[in-house]
């Protein structure tokens, strides 16, 4: 059984068609790419699969149960995490502190607890923030861990967002541009963080990019979308010989 | 241990300090001084409450008089029905606590009311929306003979523990710490700094949102139900709108988000006036200062104002400079008032017209946020709070970095 499956996902927005009945399945440890150009709707399709949008018709089956129009804080509570492409940290707060957030929905304890600090609350609390800061170490954040999450700079925010994600302990990561703003070499080394993350968390990894050579280096599947419609699916070597592709980014011959 | 040992002194100190309280204002000032004493700890109460709802949770809310007003009115009908005019005689302490309980609750459903639009509501709107509650309960209370209309809600039993009103002031701030120092309530800060995000990271948003205006009101209306057995007596005029922005001024001259700017500024604002109304001349008449001064004062500080502004702009400078040339600027608008108010005397109107110096504090309120928000827009405190490791530094000793990490 798939663990992700769009069937027919389609979403309007008055007049618009921003989706159009895109399918594709997910497996358990894929590594998945979504790319397309700008405005093939990507993103759109992030926000439906984390419930920011409820799609207009079609179906989003995740680990068989259709998800489609449930709350961004079900779904995370569910096992799908993400990142955003303009970043959204919590800007005022440490760096520890925005990772304790993504750890707190597998809470137990109380607000009462919380509220009299209990020490339920209070071992909850150490107990997220060690964790977190295995996570920090994990992506070489651990040094930074006390820095206003807002003073970062722009990589770091990048690989911040995605240690706040993890921290929800997702099935599914659903990354959006995670590269944008990198050089090669920080490229690379997402590259070998994505792949690590995957192989050591068993995460299942969905994302959107725009640098070819990375989506192509990494991705083991690709679903390409060009104007909300799904042109082309499969292995990196097929969709890069893809004429329909090649069309939609270089635009058609005369 | 160490853990117990700081809570357990913590403990000690506040209940403790409840009583001092009580007892040097018992012992040594007269009914007009006490009655600032409970007022200041009902103004703590009141912008850490607040606090939570605005700094913390980031729901911009002006319309906290309301639920201080349900509070007390609450509290006020009852006591009334059930002691003045029904004969009874519960134990005094005992009853108030109840009384504090039940005005509580009221003011907690009112909040659940007002948090409900406040899902849909960001900013600018949603601080309309509170604002008109707060209007429109006032102008219903106004508007009910049972409650007293426009007159006053009257014959409430009094009863006027000093100490509780400070006890209530510092288990606000409790809990307040409690839940910003916890998981829970980052969460809390997290939907105040991004709404998306922390839907995202399965933060439910809306029982936050909520979450945070039930406390907060509910603190409210417990000072409510103090402040009706306080005065015995208690009138629509006291819950005006004034109140809710004096409320909000606390909050944001303390620094948005932190509970000890908060605690602070409440108790400076609350006597300011007070003190300004104080002020004699040697002959013992209150004392009155001419237009030309008011307005000299004003230009002073402005002058004063624009001079840190640019030492704060340029960035230069060790501290120690630094604050020498503050210091500098200071004594220069000190100076610098008379001056320009020797100047400003051949002008007739503004050197005949005489203001008692008790009125001007509705100009020094204005002027203090207005410097506070040229110069620090965080608030005094910006985000810091009072913590033990802090005074523990303010003596000399270092504390261990590692402990800070993990605490």
């Amino acid at each position: 059984m798939s663990l992700l499956e769009l069937q027919q996902a389609t979403i309007r927005f008055g007049g618009l068609v921003a989706v159009n009945a895109v399918s594709f399945a997910l497996n358990e440890g894929d590594l998945f790419g979504l790319i397309g150009p700008n405005g093939a709707g990507k993103t759109t399709c992030f926000n439906m699969i984390t419930g920011v949008y409820e799609p207009t018709s079609g179906k989003i089956i995740f680990q068989g149960k259709d998800i489609s129009g449930t709350p961004p804080s079900k779904i995370a509570k569910l096992g799908i995490s993400r990142t955003f492409q303009n970043i959204r940290l919590f800007n005022s707060l440490s760096v520890l502190e925005n990772v304790v957030v993504g750890g707190f929905l597998r809470h137990r304890t109380g607000l009462m607890s919380a509220l009299a600090y209990l020490s339920g609350s209070i071992a909850e609390t150490a107990l997220l923030k060690e964790k977190a800061l295995e996570l920090l170490e994990e992506l070489d954040l651990l040094e930074v861990a006390n820095v206003r999450s807002a003073d970062l700079p722009y990589g770091r925010q990048r690989r911040l967002e995605i240690a706040r994600a993890m921290a929800t302990q997702p099935k599914l990561l659903l990354l959006d541009e995670p590269a944008a703003g990198m050089n090669p070499q920080e490229k690379q080394e997402l590259q070998d963080m994505v792949r690590k993350i995957r192989d050591n968390h068993g995460m299942t990894v969905l994302l959107i990019e725009h640098d070819m050579r990375f989506v192509m280096g990494l991705c083991e599947r690709i679903v390409v979308l060009d104007h909300g419609e799904e042109i082309a699916q499969g292995p990196p070597e097929t969709i890069r010989k893809d004429p329909k592709v090649i069309a939609a980014y270089l635009g058609q011959a005369v | 241990m160490k853990f117990w040992t700081t809570r357990i002194v913590s403990f000690i100190i506040g209940i403790g300090g409840c009583f001092v309280i009580d007892l040097l204002s018992h012992r040594f000032v007269g009914s007009y001084e006490q009655r600032l004493v409970v007022l200041a700890g009902l103004y703590v109460t009141l912008a850490v409450s607040l606090n939570l709802i605005n700094g913390i949770t980031g729901q911009f809310s002006i319309g906290h008089a309301a639920f201080y007003q349900i509070g007390a009115y609450t509290a006020g009908y009852v006591s009334r029905t059930y002691i003045t005019m029904g004969g009874h005689n519960p134990p005094a302490i005992p009853w108030l606590l109840g009384m504090m309980v039940l005005g509580a609750i009221a003011a907690s459903i009112a909040g659940f009311v007002v948090g409900l639009p406040s899902l849909r509501l960001r900013g600018d709107y949603l601080a309309i929306v509170t604002l008109g509650f707060g209007e429109i309960i006032r102008i219903l209370v106004q508007n009910t003979d049972a409650l007293g209309g426009s007159y006053a809600l009257d014959k409430i039993p009094k009863i006027q523990p000093i100490w509780l009103v400070w006890l209530l002031a510092i288990v606000c701030i409790a809990v307040c710490r409690n839940l910003i120092k916890t998981a829970r309530g980052l969460t809390f800060l997290a939907v105040r700094e991004d709404e998306v995000a922390s839907s995202a990271m399965g933060v439910d948003v809306t029982s936050v949102k909520v979450t945070a205006f039930i406390i907060g009101s509910a603190f409210a209306g417990a000072a409510g139900a103090l402040l009706a057995h306080y005065e015995g007596l208690i009138t629509p005029t006291t819950f005006t709108m004034d109140v809710s922005f004096i409320i909000l001024t606390m909050v944001v001259l303390g620094g948005t988000g932190s509970i000890t700017g908060s605690a602070v500024a409440a108790i400076f604002l609350s006597y300011l006036p007070e003190y300004l109304r104080g002020l004699k001349t040697s002959a013992g008449e209150p004392l009155v200062v001419s237009g030309a001064a008011v307005i000299a004062g004003l230009a002073a500080v402005v002058v004063g104002v624009a001079f840190i502004k640019r030492i704060l702009d340029s960035g230069r400078g060790t501290p120690r400079s630094r604050a020498l040339k503050y210091l500098g600027i200071a004594v220069g608008v000190v100076i610098l008032e008379p001056i320009i108010s020797f100047a400003l005397h051949p002008i007739k109107p503004l050197s005949s017209m005489s203001i008692e110096a008790g009125q001007l504090r509705m100009v020094i309120f204005a002027a203090t946020l207005i410097v506070l928000m040229l110069l620090r827009p965080e608030g005094v405190f910006a985000h810091h709070e009072f913590s033990w490791s802090w005074v523990r530094k303010l003596f000399g000793k270092r504390p261990v970095p590692q402990a800070e990490v993990a605490a």
